[in-house]
């Protein structure tokens, strides 16, 4: 019915005009068409994103008095992106985005994160690099030193198996590692996959997730907390997806550093540490989405990288902070896809190179219009 | 009629018309649609804010770098000055806070916005001192100077004042400002505040 309704209303605000070519269009529509170019304004707001101050006068005054003030304003923009400071507005960024810094154990997450970008690297490093997760960034400087995390991974998956973001996101069955992790990078709030026909599994609400109901575990094959409960809401809604990941974050301690077992605590009387058969039924396999299956973080951490929410989403995240919005989930502001298509398909097809997407989303139509 | 209400006419009124974004998913609709029917109330569809420049706050630490730029001393020691309520007003000024895994807020807010005012107040004796002498607002080496001798406005300094070209409007009103005033020193500072202040508002 919300549904239904979400449908109607997005209707009613379409008001058929009479546009030359009969596409209907509406107010929203009109205003977007009456935005003119103003490489001045795209300027002074590119200054601050990407070196993080105003644009000189000297700038000013090299767009301002152009003939081509196009080409002077993107010349601009690729000198703001060689610059040291941009480096420091990457950390900044990357800091905000990942919810981390501040500290030093939590800074070499964003100062990783930025040292891809700023050399733009292929955005995936964030998933599967294996060696110089850890690196120190100087602010004053801009520049960044290499460094492993030394965390005891078996294999290191770039930020995923990261001391500071384990650390920052220690949980309860590590289901907060989980969470930062679908928002970060998939940009979506879970549940992060709804099937297309609802299961009535005995509750008020029908089950709605893509994995089979039975798939993760509940207290009818032993599980110490009924993920498969109806009562009240539909748990499995969600947990069908955060239980085929958890056990993966789950080896994670307190203090980020691995551990050979499971170590994070379950929420029961005492605090007992998690136990796999508390997540999944005996013989369930891991999963990054239904269908994707996983055996470690190493794998989870290709298998985002494949995924194209992943990239969408990254292009998604530096569309909205390059036009001022707030977090893409913490304050609604979503991108619809085909406000970005462009700009994900180049990203897509580029090898995921971000600084190169940043470009490309600094320079575009919507951005130096107003 | 309720704001729910009113939907559901619209409901009832408009179904049988095609939904004009398939950009969207039914996901997004079916995890919870009431924020967005707010949204799309106050601001526009998705389609059309998000290709569109928000008015943002300006962040807190490009906040620093923009009044240091402008010959602000962020060092100063006196409560008064304007480094030092920077220094102190991370929170008022809604910087983030990352130990507690909270993002900067970045849309404006009242209090933010005014605590942004008291700042620019404070900071305009030492802009209007010290612009000419920033290498970001020198062409050639000749420093742009906000006020003439006959404390008239000038364009230069008001554009590496407000981060744009300033218009002749800009510079009107700044004169207006001064026009005004009994006391001109403290009208020159007053309009640099406001200029500051109203370019900074939203970034």
């Amino acid at each position: 019915m919300k549904y239904l309704l979400a449908i109607g209303l997005a209707a009613c605000v379409t008001e058929v005009g009479t546009p030359a070519d009969n596409t209907p269009h509406d107010e929203w529509d009109d205003k977007l068409a009456g935005r003119v170019l103003d490489y001045n304004a795209a300027l002074r707001v590119a200054a601050l994103r990407l070196t993080g101050e105003l644009p000189t006068l000297v700038e000013m005054s090299a767009v301002a008095t152009a003939a081509d003030p196009k080409t002077a304003y993107e010349t601009q923009v690729h000198a703001y992106l060689a610059s040291p400071k941009f480096a420091r507005q990457m950390f900044r960024f990357w800091q905000d985005t990942l919810k981390m810094g501040d500290d030093p154990s939590l800074d070499s997450a964003p100062a990783f994160a930025a040292e891809v970008t700023v050399q733009n690297r292929p955005f995936t490093d964030l998933f599967t690099a294996t060696t110089g997760t850890c690196p120190t960034f100087d602010v004053a400087s801009g520049v960044f030193t290499p460094a492993d995390c030394g965390n005891g991974v078996p294999a290191t998956a770039g930020l995923l198996t990261h001391p500071g973001m384990n650390k920052q996101f220690f949980s309860n069955f590590g289901f907060r590692r989980v969470r930062w992790t679908q928002e970060t990078f998939a940009c979506t709030a879970f549940p992060a996959e709804i099937a297309t026909v609802a299961k009535d599994v005995g509750g008020a609400t029908p089950y709605t997730g893509v994995f089979p109901f039975d798939s993760i575990a509940g207290t009818a094959t032993g599980g110490r907390v009924d993920f498969r409960d109806t009562s009240a809401v539909i748990c499995a809604n969600c947990h069908s997806n955060i239980n085929h990941i958890a056990p993966l974050f789950a080896h994670f301690d307190q203090a980020g550093a691995y551990q050979a077992n499971i170590v994070v605590p379950t929420p029961l009387a005492n605090n007992p540490v998690a136990v796999m058969t508390d997540y999944l039924p005996a013989g369930e396999g891991l999963a990054w989405r239904s269908g994707t299956p996983v055996t470690d973080l190493t794998s989870l951490g290709h298998a985002m990288a494949a995924d194209p929410a992943i990239a969408e989403c990254v292009i998604a995240r530096v569309w909205n902070w390059g036009l001022g919005k707030s977090d893409i989930i913490d304050g609604g502001n979503r991108v619809p896809a085909a406000t970005i298509q462009a700009q994900v398909d180049a990203f897509t097809h580029g090898g995921g190179k971000l600084k190169d997407a940043i470009f490309n989303i600094f320079t575009s139509d919507d951005f130096v219009r107003f | 009629m309720t704001k729910r209400g009113f939907l559901f006419a619209m409901v009832a009124a408009c179904a049988a018309t095609p939904i004009d974004d398939s950009s969207y998913s039914d996901d997004y609709f079916r995890t919870n649609p009431w924020p967005e029917l707010d949204r799309i109330e106050r601001e526009g569809p998705p389609r059309f804010t998000s290709r569109v420049h928000s008015c943002s706050k300006v962040r807190y630490q490009t906040l620093g770098n923009l009044l240091a730029s402008r010959g602000v001393n962020l060092a100063a020691t006196d409560p008064l000055s304007a480094g030092a309520i920077y220094k102190a007003s991370a929170a008022a000024l809604a910087g983030p806070n990352y130990l507690q895994r909270v993002r900067e807020n970045v849309e404006p807010g009242l209090a933010t916005e005014s605590k942004l005012f008291d700042i620019f107040v404070q900071a305009a004796p030492e802009i209007i001192a010290n612009l000419p002498n920033r290498p970001e607002c020198q062409k050639n080496g000749v420093g742009a100077k906000l006020f003439d001798a006959a404390n008239t406005c000038q364009r230069d300094g008001i554009s590496c004042l407000i981060g744009v070209p300033a218009t002749q409007t800009h510079v009107d009103l700044c004169n207006q400002t001064i026009a005004r005033a009994d006391d001109v020193e403290h009208c020159k500072q007053l309009a640099v505040a406001v200029l500051a202040a109203a370019a900074n508002t939203c970034e």
